[in-house]
């Protein structure tokens, strides 16, 4: 074995939140494979009925965009030392988040008063854990949100890092990947 | 300087304010390690006089009236998953990981010390949830460890009608978010807060494994999640994830359609890699304590990583070797016998490694390596009969035996908790200051060594004689001789002796906490950094005002020229000699 002093520098030049977030980002992929490996083997059976899937849904996504691009915003306002953008691309995120959530909810209900109840059809039961749990992390990634949006408009230099504000943009970016293949999924099966 | 409200490396250390800070909601890994070992411990004895209660129902069938076969079926649901989930993992994870992981790699501290104090409370609640079914009408679940469905959510089972079975999956879900943060904390430590010097292959084997056990945890552990949310959706909603068309009395419940085997894969995707995220901290264990108390460099440091990696990656695509009865493609159980036995290769180059690791070594007979060797020779045994079992054409004979009862019991049970005592008295000088009483230490050894022999080699031979595990009671049976009751009295004898002499080591603890010996700041002689910081045992902050730089490996054992056989870690070459 070697015994000269080695260097060591921090993994693949990342900072302690971006290997935290990025393995939960692992971990949350996992779960999100074995609820379609899940759909995946049940749609195979008899009683399977495909739910229509609401037009609301499209709306909603476009939403999840938007927010995501308000964090893209927001990280290149950090980039830039421009504050103010910063801060209006994360209310951009924010707000687009909160009407998509709250697309979600709706859409839900449209669904439960056209009859499609959640126990009634797998399919449909399906549909609404797979848009809940995807909700709940979104919901998740609003918590985070408003701890960095409450600093960075408390003008806290550590937030309005392009790091800070660009981390939180990778899980909103990575939550509008999770709903992308999550969507394509219910639409075409 | 007050080292609370110290600053190092430009970062201010977590400063705990009063005693509810520093004893009960400490953001200091060591406490958090001594609380996960407290109610690992804790819930741990619980299992422990569960499975005292079911062995006096197949000794003495009838003796206690209160042990009927519901409570019998429950009192075995709960034994398994109180010690597979709550308290190894807990254990290995919670409690060797958070004293380990910053003090062996020469950090401070876990890199997020406040998610790391959650992590254990997230935990404890999920501990309170589990013993909270105990007190609920019809009480726990008692559908098996496996809580296959459709018995584990119905009525009938005992606990399927009440919420028994709700609070079992409740605490499973939050016992996997607790464990989701202080694994998170774990990989970004190993990854992030390195000391100088401290390159991967330098890492003790210990915190390789632990690592690599997280990962494993962290992948895995989704699976069980939701297959717990899809069952909860089944029992609360009626929905039809995996209930199939129930016919009940004569009458049609409205379940239907529905795949029992699906929650299979989804619980045993979770259940192998499970057995390797016990197994894997246990054998960090042992090749710590191995090279220690044999005073000799660990053989194939490389080899052993490799192999670890390895295991753990192979362990991902065992996991129907636990459903060749379940009536899969032929092929399909061709497949995972295969994986079953390559999973062998590596691991026997693990032990390999230890048996070549002893060759020739000035073997000290302490009681940490009297758990090392009875570890060996109890993990091959029960290897051997793994081997068995991953055949698919033996394996129909035998599956849900006893022999498969003994199998695992001797390769995921007392195996990991020979390596786990060995563990524990191997550290306690490092986290007490004071050494634990050596006669009272091999009085247990010996009695929890020979005692689990006696229990687990007989139920190989009632497995072959196709006695069915699971059973309340054996006595109705024409093929079951009456050997099999006088051996189940037998084991019931020594399981009582093994499950009493278990309060001569609490007691050692106890009474060695006030009146062990002092320790030595390295009693055993370690190459480690654990053993090596300023204070014994370590302060807050771990380091005082410098952090340790690495300058070799962690087994530099009987380096030629040294003045001591062993050197530390942090010793520069010129001061060997």
């Amino acid at each position: 074995m070697n015994s000269y002093p080695a260097s060591e520098k921090a993994f693949l030049g990342l900072n302690h939140a971006q290997v935290f977030v990025y393995v939960l980002m692992t971990v949350i992929s996992i779960l999100f494979l074995f609820i379609t490996n899940a759909y995946l083997f049940r749609m195979n059976f008899q009683d399977w009925s495909p739910v229509p899937i609401p037009s609301l849904l499209w709306f909603n996504t476009i939403c999840l965009a938007l927010a995501s691009v308000g964090m893209a915003w927001s990280k290149s306002g950090a980039k830039a030392t421009d504050h103010q953008k910063t801060k209006v691309g994360l209310a951009i995120a924010g707000v687009f988040v909160v009407v998509f959530v709250s697309g979600q909810t709706w859409a839900w209900q449209e669904l439960n008063a056209s009859g499609y109840f959640l126990s009634s059809n797998p399919a449909n039961t399906f549909f609404y854990l797979i848009t809940a749990l995807h909700a709940f992390h979104v919901l998740g990634g609003l918590v985070a949100w408003f701890v960095v949006t409450f600093r960075v408009f408390k003008g806290d230099a550590t937030m309005l890092q392009p790091e800070s504000v660009g981390l939180l943009g990778a899980y909103w970016h990575y939550m509008l990947l999770v709903w992308g293949v999550l969507f394509a999924m219910l639409i075409t099966t | 300087m007050d080292q609370n409200s110290a600053t190092y490396e430009g970062q201010k250390m977590y400063d705990p304010k009063g005693w509810w800070d520093t004893y009960v909601f400490s953001q200091d890994h060591k406490v958090i390690a001594l609380q996960y070992v407290c109610v690992a411990l804790a819930i741990g004895l619980t299992g422990m006089f569960l499975s005292l209660l079911m062995r006096m129902q197949l000794g003495f069938p009838g003796l206690f009236e209160s042990i009927d076969a519901g409570s019998y079926y429950q009192d075995v649901t709960m034994h398994g998953m109180i010690m597979v989930i709550y308290l190894l993992t807990a254990l290995f994870l919670g409690g060797f990981g958070n004293y380990l992981i910053p003090l062996m790699l020469g950090c401070r501290d876990m890199a997020f010390p406040f998610v790391n104090m959650l992590s254990f409370w997230m935990y404890f609640l999920s501990v309170i949830i589990l013993v909270a079914s105990f007190f609920v009408e019809s009480g726990p679940t008692g559908a098996g460890w496996t809580l296959y469905p459709p018995q584990s959510i119905l009525e009938g089972t005992p606990g399927g009608d009440g919420a028994g079975i709700i609070l079992m999956l409740a605490s499973l879900a939050v016992f996997i978010v607790a464990f989701t943060m202080g694994g998170l904390n774990y990989i970004t430590t190993v990854l992030q807060s390195r000391a100088k010097g401290m390159t991967l292959m330098r890492m003790p084997l210990i915190i390789w494994c632990i690592f690599l056990a997280t990962f494993l945890g962290l992948l895995a552990f989704p699976a069980l999640l939701v297959g717990a949310i899809m069952l909860i959706f089944d029992r609360v909603l009626e929905t039809s994830f995996f209930m199939p068309e129930i016919f009940k009395g004569g009458e049609v419940l409205d379940y239907g359609g529905g795949s029992p085997v699906l929650f299979q894969h989804l619980f045993w995707f979770f259940g192998h890699p499970e057995v390797y995220i016990i197994a894997l901290p246990a054998f960090g264990i042992i090749s710590e304590l191995i090279s220690v108390h044999a005073r000799k460099n660990i053989f194939g440091y490389n080899m052993m990583v490799w192999a670890l990696i390895a295991i753990a990656g192979i362990a991902f695509i065992v996991w129907a070797h636990h459903m060749y009865v379940a009536g899969m493609n032929p092929y399909l159980g061709f497949f995972f016998a295969t994986t079953t036995l390559i999973i062998a290769v590596p691991t026997a180059i693990k032990v390999y490694n230890w048996v070549l690791t002893l060759w020739n070594a000035n073997i000290k007979m302490t009681v940490p390596m009297l758990y090392c060797l009875a570890f060996l020779v109890t993990f091959l045994n029960g290897g051997l009969t793994g081997l068995f079992l991953g055949n698919v054409a033996v394996d129909v004979p035998l599956s849900d035996t006893y022999f498969v009862v003994g199998h695992f019991h001797m390769v995921m049970a007392v195996s990991p908790v020979l390596a786990l005592y060995g563990g524990l008295y191997h550290w306690y000088p490092s986290v007490t200051g004071r050494m634990l009483n050596d006669t009272l230490g091999k009085i247990h050894f010996w009695i929890t060594f020979v005692g689990t022999y006696l229990i687990y080699f007989p139920m190989h031979y009632i497995g072959f004689l196709g006695v069915p595990r699971r059973y309340y009671s054996n006595e109705q049976y024409d093929f079951i001789p009456q050997s099999v009751a006088d051996l189940n009295q037998f084991i019931t004898v020594c399981a009582l002796i093994v499950g009493a002499a278990q309060f001569i080591l609490l007691y050692n603890f106890i009474v060695s906490l006030y009146k062990g010996a002092i320790a030595p700041k390295n009693p055993w002689g370690a190459c480690t950094l654990e053993w090596q910081t300023l204070e014994s045992p370590p302060g807050h902050g771990n380091w005082g005002e410098q952090l340790p730089v690495v300058y070799r490996w962690p087994y530099e054992y009987g380096l030629p020229g040294a003045t001591s056989d062993f050197v530390p870690q942090n010793v520069p070459d010129e001061q060997i000699t």
